[in-house]
């Protein structure tokens, strides 16, 4: 690997541009790493391992790796560093870059054009379910409420997402 | 008319790396009463002292500003050249244009450069008015005051002690021997600790110099360097201690138990107790608060009369007492004594604590199988709650599987920022000497990083790797219960980009060194600051590693920050070093920039004596002869005054002059500032 500052710098730049603000307070500690859903599950490039990238200002040698799509947003991570990194804003910042250069995974593809449509990035059919264990079949939520489902698309179409031509 | 030398400093590039140090120089050669203005590269070396020198020789100046760095570290320097060249050292100014102008305008050297004139223009204009003083000198009391009787504390008395000088040791708890007292044995020798303290704490409880005062609080300090007047709260023992002979009867038969703070709480004590088989002095006291006054014996009542026999009807623990020590029937006041006590000066070294670890919830503190490093200290001590079997607290078995937890609130923004420094050693001492005692063992270290900076350390810790102990780069995330009393260790391998979780039957919290919370209260008697991260604040952090911002007090020990202990005995011994120094001088200076009252000026207000930060005031009456009538004046206790200059910016009478900080001194200042 070489040592390029101005990568460096520029990654940095990038990162804290789209919300990780705390990347430079990392100290590689690895305690976000420990308790990340994403990095048990497999995923290479997530928590510790990511910003140590960014912070070696890798960042268009990873614009293909998935592994940022594998974060679950549950913030444990933030919970646990203690150096105030809030490694997952950290995370979705390098998403943030990824989307603005069109470098999706074909999973958050998915996940997003579900969001326009129904109000859910996951959504499954629930109706058969919910039948089974004596709810009402339609969910009080976006899914099945037209205004709503409007009002989201409005907001999708003009917010940064929009711009993307994803939709 | 003065005449006035400026002296401009290069300090290298710090001030002319940004500062026009010529262009300073110009514009101060044409100040009003200047005769000369020079500059030179480094004021402070002996080639700039002497350029002042001679100035001052040769006759041509007789004020010297010198316009350069802090008065704080530098002026003493120049005081004592101009002295030498035979001027009063209280003719001189210094003009701080590194701190106020190039150290903070460092992207603006223009800015700075008109703002360094401005701030040289104002200590000339101060220094046409200057008037010569005279240093004072009182006698000091020789005796010192040690406050903590850990190995700090311990250390410092004893250097004193030798040394000649009188000395009082203070200590909270009933015994001395702090902290050092609970761990089983020390790195990186394997020495048992008590075997090396215990020792140290006979010699100073007998040293002839040395009077302990256990179980005792400095409950409030008055006065100054060479001069302290200290009352100390003697705490009240319910036992008498001039005939208790520490057999430990009372406390076999006391039937009250609370928590053994000395076994980190992992078994009990009961409330008539001593602290430690090897306490030194090793005497019982009742922990009143857990008294429950067995057979009402409530402290000062007559005991009830058995109808029968006749006889009283005692408490176990009066009853126990060969002695005669217990005597409950006796007015005991709960609040103890207070002993008053007069020293020239005092060493503080209170100590630390470590953090419990209930402040860490994703530690999973509700599981008695995880415990802090200093509890497992307990665990492994012959004279701990097992006898020095390693068995895991929820249902004494033997563990199979250890994990080791570092900077759990070190290095961590929610709780401290500092490295607690000597946990990593003592992690891999405790683990060292479990893998000797247990091969069996799985023993798993988990670190950000190893700390082992120290002689021997690193050698230490190799060794453990040799061990066949695991060590693992990652910082533990969390823990979870499982049943069977097991849990579950979320961490991760920072070298294999691995995340690990496993099963582990006991869990070691290397927990926070902080300040205990009676340390604020301390600072509060005795003027002590805090640092940014919680700890004593030294003077200096380099150069003043045991002086304080208060003259004649010294701190020593992890009290200042944490230290392991030959860190803390060395800083011990320095601080006794530069506490005797008062005693060994018979006499200190008092600084002439102190506050003096006109009497013929003051009112007799008062307003002065509430606003006086050092109790330097009192309001005294005089008999005026001449007019046949009483008048009241204030007066300052001139070695109590420390020359804030409250008193005389708030006399309505414009009576008290600070001396070398007087009204047209200023007025001239701000003259020249916004000329």
């Amino acid at each position: 690997m070489i040592i390029d500052q101005n990568k460096i710098d520029e990654t940095i730049k990038i990162i804290k541009a789209n919300g990780g603000h705390g990347i430079q307070k990392c100290v590689q500690c690895g305690a976000c790493s420990a308790v990340c859903p994403g990095v048990k599950a497999g995923f290479p490039l997530l928590c510790r391992a990511l910003i140590k990238d960014l912070l070696n200002g890798l960042l268009e040698e990873n614009i293909e790796n998935s592994s940022s799509w594998g974060c679950q947003a549950c913030n444990r991570c933030t919970e646990v560093c203690p150096q105030g990194v809030r490694p997952q804003e950290v995370v979705f910042a390098f998403r943030r870059y990824q989307a603005n250069e069109l470098a999706f995974s074909t999973s958050s593809v998915t996940s997003q054009m579900n969001l326009y449509e129904t109000g859910h990035a996951v959504f499954t059919d629930p109706k058969e379910a919910r039948r089974k264990v004596g709810l009402p079949e339609e969910t009080p939520t976006s899914a099945f409420n037209e205004a709503a489902q409007q009002e989201i698309r409005t907001l999708m179409d003009n917010s940064p997402m929009g711009e993307l031509g994803l939709f | 008319m003065a005449k006035v030398g400026v002296y401009v400093c290069h300090c290298g590039s710090n001030i002319a790396g940004v500062i026009d140090v010529s262009a300073v120089r110009d514009f101060a050669e044409l100040l009003p009463d200047v005769v000369i203005a020079r500059k030179d590269l480094f004021m402070c070396s002996d080639s700039g002292q002497e350029m002042v020198k001679q100035d001052v020789r040769d006759g041509l100046v007789d004020r010297v500003v010198v316009a350069a760095c802090t008065p704080r570290t530098h002026e003493p320097i120049f005081r004592a050249a101009i002295e030498k060249a035979g001027l009063n050292k209280y003719l001189f100014e210094m003009a701080n244009i590194r701190d106020q102008a190039s150290w903070v305008h460092g992207n603006d050297h223009d800015g700075a450069t008109e703002k360094a004139k401005l701030v040289v223009a104002s200590a000339v204009g101060k220094a046409r008015h200057l008037q010569p003083l005279h240093d004072k000198f009182v006698d000091v009391t020789n005796a010192a005051l040690v406050i903590g009787a850990g190995i700090g504390g311990i250390s410092a008395a004893l250097e004193l002690a030798n040394m000649g000088h009188k000395t009082y040791l203070v200590e909270k708890e009933p015994s001395i021997g702090g902290i050092m007292a609970q761990l089983d044995k020390t790195f990186p020798t394997n020495d048992c600790s008590a075997c090396i303290l215990t020792p140290m704490m006979v010699q100073a409880f007998n040293h002839p110099n040395i009077e302990t005062l256990a179980y005792s609080e400095v409950a409030d300090v008055d006065g100054y360097i060479g001069n302290f007047n200290v009352k100390v709260r003697q705490k009240q023992t319910y036992i008498d201690w001039k005939k208790c002979t520490g057999c430990g009867d009372c406390a076999d038969k006391c039937p009250s138990k609370t928590p053994d703070l000395f076994n980190g709480g992992l078994s009990d004590r009961r409330a008539a107790y001593i602290m430690f088989p090897q306490a030194v002095p090793k005497k019982a006291v009742v922990d009143i608060e857990h008294c429950i006054n067995c057979a009402g014996r409530t402290i000062g009542t007559q005991p009830k009369i058995n109808e029968k026999t006749g006889k009283a009807i005692l408490a176990p623990c009066e009853r126990a007492c060969r002695a005669g020590a217990i005597d409950r029937s006796l007015p005991l006041d709960p609040g103890g004594t207070i002993k008053e006590i007069e020293v020239g000066s005092i060493v503080v070294a209170t100590g630390y604590q470590v953090m419990d670890k209930g402040w860490f919830k994703e530690m999973a503190p509700a599981s008695p199988n995880v415990i802090t490093a200093l509890q497992l200290e307990r665990l492994i001590s012959a004279t701990g709650p097992t006898g020095g079997k390693l068995l895991r607290p929820s249902d004494n078995e033997k563990p199979h599987t250890l994990t080791f937890v570092s900077c759990v609130g070190s290095r961590d923004v929610n709780f401290h920022t500092h490295c607690s420094r000597f946990c990593c050693m003592y992690m891999i001492k405790q683990a060292r000497l479990l893998k000797e005692k247990y091969p069996y063992l799985v023993i798993n270290m988990h670190f950000i990083d190893v700390r082992s900076a120290g002689k021997a350390y690193d050698e230490y810790y190799t060794g453990a790797r040799e061990m066949g102990i695991n060590f693992f780069r990652g910082k533990v995330g969390g823990l979870e219960m499982l049943p069977g009393d097991q849990l579950r260790v979320l961490a991760y391998d920072i070298e294999a980009g691995q995340s690990i979780e496993y099963s582990s039957d006991l869990v070691i919290l290397a927990t926070a060194v902080e300040l205990p919370p009676d340390a604020i209260a301390l600072a509060q008697k005795l003027g002590l600051q805090f640092c940014g991260n919680d700890f004593f604040r030294e003077l200096h952090p380099k150069l003043g590693p045991v002086e304080t911002a208060v003259a004649g007090l010294f701190i020593a020990g992890c009290c200042q920050g944490p230290k392991d202990i030959p860190d803390t005995v060395s800083q011990a011994k320095g601080a006794a070093a530069a506490a005797a120094v008062p005693l060994a001088q018979g006499r200190v200076k008092i600084e002439a920039t102190i506050s003096e009252v006109d009497s013929q000026k003051c009112s007799g207000c008062g307003i002065c004596e509430p606003l006086c930060p050092y109790h330097a005031i009192s309001m005294r009456d005089y008999t005026d002869r001449a007019r046949g009538v009483i008048e009241r004046h204030a007066i300052i206790e001139m070695s109590s005054c420390k020359g804030c200059g409250v008193c005389t910016s708030a006399c309505p009478s414009a009576a008290i002059k600070l001396h070398g900080y007087e009204d047209e001194q200023i007025y001239a200042q701000i003259a020249a500032l916004t000329a």
